[in-house]
């Protein structure tokens, strides 16, 4: 059990470490979207899931109602994370904003 | 005129600033917060009211005439809101956009064309503002009502967690507001319409200040909850459990429609036919 939580919450700091990474690097404003819309969401899935499973070291009737909102948020957040970031593009896009092209600084 | 009043909160400033030195340092163990006030609460609370929250329990019941206030300011803050905001004069625009929601086809009806009746396929839209977006509705409408069952349970749950009136009444607010970011104004205001919203945040301040007024009447102190111990037949101390569950449906109710009508005004400019 502790090391599927290990892993889990380990693969899930690596989507969040790229994911910022990215937010730096990235040239522009779509592009940066990107990394924030998708490795957030994974990462946070990944650590969200990983407290769940370690709630649940304890098998009780509350660590399972805590295990349960956990799964909630993770859930919720994985519908609402990205249709936040396509809001957020949908909107530089009505807005007129041009994406960036090569070569371009 | 403008030295002047420079000059007055300048004064008014170092004056306030002058006495907090007065104040106990942060933290202090022998302030008399600490020493006389804080205790108590934690000692007497549960006792006194049934409510293990010591957060809602001061806030509502030992501090209640000040969180009515609270209200009261919340209120008037809308209230303000409304009245350098809102402009009655209502302009139509000559032209009308319309949506076939089907074909996703626009129509443009100049003024004298026919205006198709409103319905799932054809939906009016704003001339400025013209989202379609398949994906945020859809994920709006699913979690919507998700936000409003959470925002419930943060008011009736207060008793026991972290929550309360205010916060419970900021998330039914938002699911509104998001509702009407989603679509746009005039389909939340089909919904919920102004005169509504206005209404539900005067019951709110009114239902607090009841509660307050019926302790009155039953022969104890203003907002002294266990008076209403005869109303619910129960004892004195979960008549008071029971006073800051309808104290705080109040503020939440006096929350939730300032929220919405701060946003009714300010997202179209106080004019409430087309905005976000």
């Amino acid at each position: 059990m502790d090391v599927v939580v290990i892993i889990l919450l380990i693969s899930g700091l690596l989507f969040f470490t790229g994911g910022s990474i990215g937010i730096l690097r990235f040239p522009d404003f779509y592009t940066r979207l990107h990394p924030a819309g998708k490795l957030d969401t994974a990462g946070l899935v990944l650590t969200m899931s990983s407290m769940a499973l370690y709630t649940l070291h304890e098998f009780s009737v509350a660590s399972l109602l805590t295990a349960f909102k956990i799964i909630l948020i993770v859930v919720f957040v994985f519908f609402t994370s990205p249709t936040a970031t396509h809001a957020i593009i949908d909107a530089g896009v009505r807005a007129g904003l041009g994406h960036w092209t090569k070569g371009e600084k | 005129m403008k030295v002047l009043g420079a000059i007055i909160v300048l004064l008014f400033g170092s004056l306030l600033i002058y006495c907090t030195l007065d104040f106990p340092s942060w933290g202090d163990p022998a302030s008399p917060a600490s020493t006389h006030v804080s205790p108590y609460y934690i000692e007497n609370t549960l006792e006194d009211t049934a409510v293990p929250n010591i957060v809602t329990a001061v806030l509502a019941d030992y501090r209640g005439y000040d969180t009515m206030f609270e209200t009261v300011v919340i209120f008037s803050a809308g209230i303000a809101c409304f009245f350098l905001l809102r402009s009655f004069k209502r302009i139509e625009p000559d032209t009308r956009l319309y949506r076939h929601v089907p074909t996703g086809i626009t129509f443009r009806i100049e003024k004298g064309g026919r205006y198709p009746r409103e319905s799932v396929d054809f939906e009016r839209i704003d001339l400025q503002w013209v989202p379609h977006d398949l994906i945020i509705k859809t994920t709006c409408r699913m979690i919507i009502p998700f936000i409003q069952i959470f925002a419930l349970y943060v008011i009736a749950h207060g008793h026991h967690s972290p929550g309360g009136g205010f916060q419970g009444g900021v998330i039914l607010g938002a699911s509104v507001i998001i509702f009407a970011v989603s679509h746009n104004l005039r389909s939340s205001t089909n919904r919920i319409s102004e005169k509504n919203v206005v209404l539900l945040s005067t019951t709110g301040v009114l239902l607090y200040a009841a509660t307050g007024g019926l302790c009155l009447l039953l022969g104890s102190n203003f907002l002294d909850y266990s008076a209403l111990s005869q109303i619910f037949g129960v004892d004195s101390v979960t008549a008071r459990s029971f006073g800051i569950l309808l104290v705080e449906i109040g503020v939440g109710m006096a929350v939730m429609a300032v929220m919405i009508s701060l946003y009714y005004n300010l997202a179209s400019a106080g004019k409430q036919d087309e905005g976000l």
